[in-house]
């Protein structure tokens, strides 16, 4: 009976979890965009980048609607299906997520409408006041959404008493051994997505030869960014795998496939792929490359790197092929980011950037309309390597996912389960429907600033 | 140290839930009487009146929920858990709401979105009011018990509707306004109808409420809000009756704020009358006092730009 309940309660989050995603990790970079192009306006005057705003911000409008809404069942989520899960954290968690309410959702909330449907009834540097707050909001709630998530990935500055979790260091649990590069990474990721998404929408319209002025604009301004961000975010998922072999060695066994300790003095070798067996305790068949792996996880040629034979079975975690297909997954995409920004400015060298030459360039522009969807799944598969692969714990090393889910029906897990995922679709087809109608639209050019 | 901090937060989530009930009260309302507003125009009145403030108003909630998890998470996941069912309606219904709001904006018909939105405005009463009758009753089984949570979903349904007809009174023009009044009229009697079965019910029928109630010193205090929400509701109706523009929201706001005071102070020192106390249910006394630092410190900044939203958006909605 519990078991069931227990796995319809992970199945239910990882459902809520994966759709709402999608969602706030646009919010955050795309609102950062418009705040850029806004900037840009109110300093240079020039309307092309008043007309980027009202254009964007209708894409930000209708995914600000689904992140709002799919983010509900998150917040309750937690009492509801995993009311000892918050009884236990409550004093950290729950503290971080109030946190969170206060100093990120009510400051996006509250200046949301303001930017959205504030235009001429507000001067226009309250105007971007307000378009800063909508940014700096959603940015901080990824921070401290990720503060709560490395705690329960490195747990720290707390004490167990009558089996809840009592704080006693606040920085110490805040500033987690994982914290810093856990944020940096999901924000890093989120403005990737975001930037993604603006440089494909904008390369399509220029490969279909759309208002190519207006959207080679926003093409280069997302192409300058992504050419900061991508490789930054490939030295950061570097640094993070290395900490994580140190902090969570099973995961990082896991999504390596590596069952074996090396010896002292050599090298633990890297697959590139393989088909790990939990059954047989080791790889059905693999591609390897010498010692490899000891220089990604230690960064030294023989460092030790431990093997899953030799973490006790109860805490290895579960589905270790998904494990190592989504980390490859996540961290081929990062890459490809990274040389397709890399082979564009190649590309476009020597030729100052001109609209023609950049029209030329069908098979970049096409290759980039393509590529909106990757760092969507990448986040996925980070996710999915984050989350699946904590287990068997909810609160690493401390409180077990099995100890840690409400005693509730089975039937009206089911029940809230399927409910979700009727709701989700109609979201999902509802934001498909209004977004290609929005792309078949095309910018409003004619559109007159509001006056001072 | 340990009851001072209990208390405090008690008092913040207090104040933060009376603004919630009065925010996202009058927009929930109008989502009600949405539900009977024949013409489109009028629809369309209707959301622009809460387009720019919904979303902030519904966030209270958000900050509640993370609040409750923090200051007192065992009255959170006792709640959570033993109302699974309606806390996940609740959801569904606010999900319903919120993206209806969004995107019928972006849509050709609209006439499926006002369903979809007034039906989950009306859910979302119908179930904070079951999460309030099962609060108060401490979650009992039997009869006695359902009959008073219906009562109580009721309540809750007839004072949004409250709200949010002396709101539109003062936010729409035309023919809204006129049934607009008369809406105000009808639900003002719905909900005082059911506030009084109810206090009755809790004074005969109910041991816990019974006693609280005949503590001297808790009637020294309950007593006078009883006068005041009866003089709100007369005030509402008189300022109906005088063609007040303003009034009527405001009498609602106050006959909303003293029935939410005399409940506060009918359910101290207790979440769930017989079943968790404050004290149980509080976290240890350094998480309450550093969360204190964090919400409490921004609280007067996270009402004072809500007051500018309200500000930029003041005024009669405009003609299109």
């Amino acid at each position: 009976m519990h078991e069931a309940t227990l796995l319809l309660s992970r199945a239910q989050f990882a459902l809520t979890a994966i759709f709402h995603i999608l969602w706030p990790i646009l919010t955050i970079s795309l609102s950062a965009f418009i705040l850029i192009m806004e900037a840009m306006w109110l300093r240079r005057g020039e309307v092309v980048y008043y007309h980027h705003v009202r254009y964007w911000s209708k894409l930000l409008v209708l995914n600000f609607a689904v992140g709002v809404v799919s983010g509900l069942p998150m917040e309750f989520q937690f009492g509801t299906n995993w009311a000892p899960f918050s009884r236990f954290t409550g004093a950290f968690i729950g503290n971080i997520l109030g946190f969170e309410g206060a100093m990120a959702f009510m400051l996006e909330a509250g200046f949301i409408g303001v930017m959205l449907w504030g235009w001429g009834k507000v001067p226009r540097k309250m105007h971007l006041f307000a378009t800063a707050m909508v940014a700096l909001g959603s940015t901080i709630s990824s921070i401290w959404i990720m503060v709560a998530n490395s705690w329960m990935q490195t747990p720290a500055g707390i004490v167990i008493e009558n089996g809840r979790a009592v704080v006693v260091n606040y920085m110490a649990a805040i500033f987690n051994p994982s914290m810093f590069q856990s944020v940096a990474h999901m924000w890093l990721g989120a403005m990737e997505t975001g930037l993604c998404v603006v440089a494909g929408i904008s390369a399509w319209h220029l490969y279909r030869r759309r208002n190519p002025e207006f959207f080679a604009r926003s093409f280069r301004v997302a192409l300058a960014a992504l050419l900061v961000v991508a490789p930054l975010q490939v030295l950061v998922g570097d640094a993070s795998g290395a900490a994580l072999f140190e902090l969570q060695p099973a995961k990082g066994a896991a999504i390596e496939g590596h069952w074996e300790t090396n010896a002292a003095g050599t090298g633990a070798s890297w697959s590139l792929l393989a088909w790990p067996n939990a059954t047989e305790q080791r790889n059905d068949w693999s591609i390897e490359v010498p010692a490899l792996l000891s220089v990604l996880a230690t960064h030294s040629t023989d460092g030790t790197v431990t093997g899953l034979r030799d973490i006790p079975k109860e805490d290895r975690p579960p589905a270790i092929p998904l494990l190592y297909y989504a980390f490859r997954v996540m961290a081929g995409i990062g890459m490809l980011l990274a040389a397709l920004g890399i082979w564009t400015v190649w590309s476009l060298r020597g030729t100052a950037g001109r609209l023609t030459a950049l029209l030329s360039r069908r098979k970049l522009l096409l290759a980039w309309a393509l590529c909106i969807p990757l760092p969507y799944i990448a986040v996925e598969c980070g996710w999915i390597v984050r989350e699946v692969g904590r287990q068997p714990w909810a609160v690493y090393g401390m409180l077990r996912t099995g100890d840690a889910a409400s005693t509730v029906a089975a039937g009206a897990v089911w029940s809230s389960m399927a409910m979700f995922l009727v709701f989700y679709t109609v979201l999902l087809a509802a934001f498909t429907i209004f977004v290609r109608k929005w792309l078949a639209a095309g910018p409003d050019l004619l559109q007159q600033p509001p006056k001072e | 140290m340990h009851d001072i901090l209990t208390t405090a937060w008690f008092g913040l989530m207090g104040l933060m839930l009376a603004i919630y009930v009065v925010t996202d009260g009058f927009d929930l309302g109008v989502g009600i009487l949405s539900l009977v507003t024949k013409r489109e125009e009028d629809r369309d009145q209707i959301y622009t009146s809460i387009g720019h403030v919904w979303d902030a108003n519904e966030t209270w909630l958000v900050v509640l929920g993370g609040a409750m998890f923090g200051a007192f998470p065992l009255a959170y996941a006792m709640l959570m858990e033993q109302l699974y069912p309606f806390i996940m309606l609740l959801v569904a219904c606010l999900i319903m709401r919120g993206a209806s709001i969004e995107f019928r904006h972006a849509a050709q018909h609209k006439r499926g979105w006002d369903f979809v939105f007034g039906l989950g405005s009306l859910g979302c009463a119908i179930c904070q009011g079951v999460v309030l009758g099962k609060v108060i009753t401490g979650l009992a089984p039997g009869g006695m018990a359902a009959g008073f949570t219906a009562l109580c979903a009721a309540g809750v349904v007839a004072g949004y509707a409250l709200l949010g007809a002396t709101y539109l009174v003062k936010k729409a023009h035309g023919p809204l306004v006129v049934t607009a009044r008369r809406h105000a009229v009808a639900s003002l009697f719905a909900t005082v109808g059911a506030a009084i079965v109810l206090s009755a019910g809790t004074l005969f029928s109910s041991e816990i409420g019974h006693d609280r109630w005949m503590d001297p010193g808790v009637l020294a205090i309950l007593a006078p809000l009883a006068l005041l929400a009866a003089f709100a509701a007369v005030y509402v109706l008189y300022a109906l009756h005088i063609g007040a523009s303003h009034g009527p929201f405001r009498g609602a706001i106050g006959l909303f704020l003293a029935s939410f005071a005399g409940l506060a102070v009918s359910l101290f020192p207790n979440v769930v009358p017989g079943r968790l106390t404050l004290a149980q249910a509080a976290s240890d006394g350094a998480t309450m006092a550093f969360m204190l630092c964090g919400i409490a410190l921004i609280f007067p900044i996270m009402v004072g730009y809500n007051l500018y939203q309200y500000y930029v958006f003041r005024g009669r909605v405009s003609h299109h």
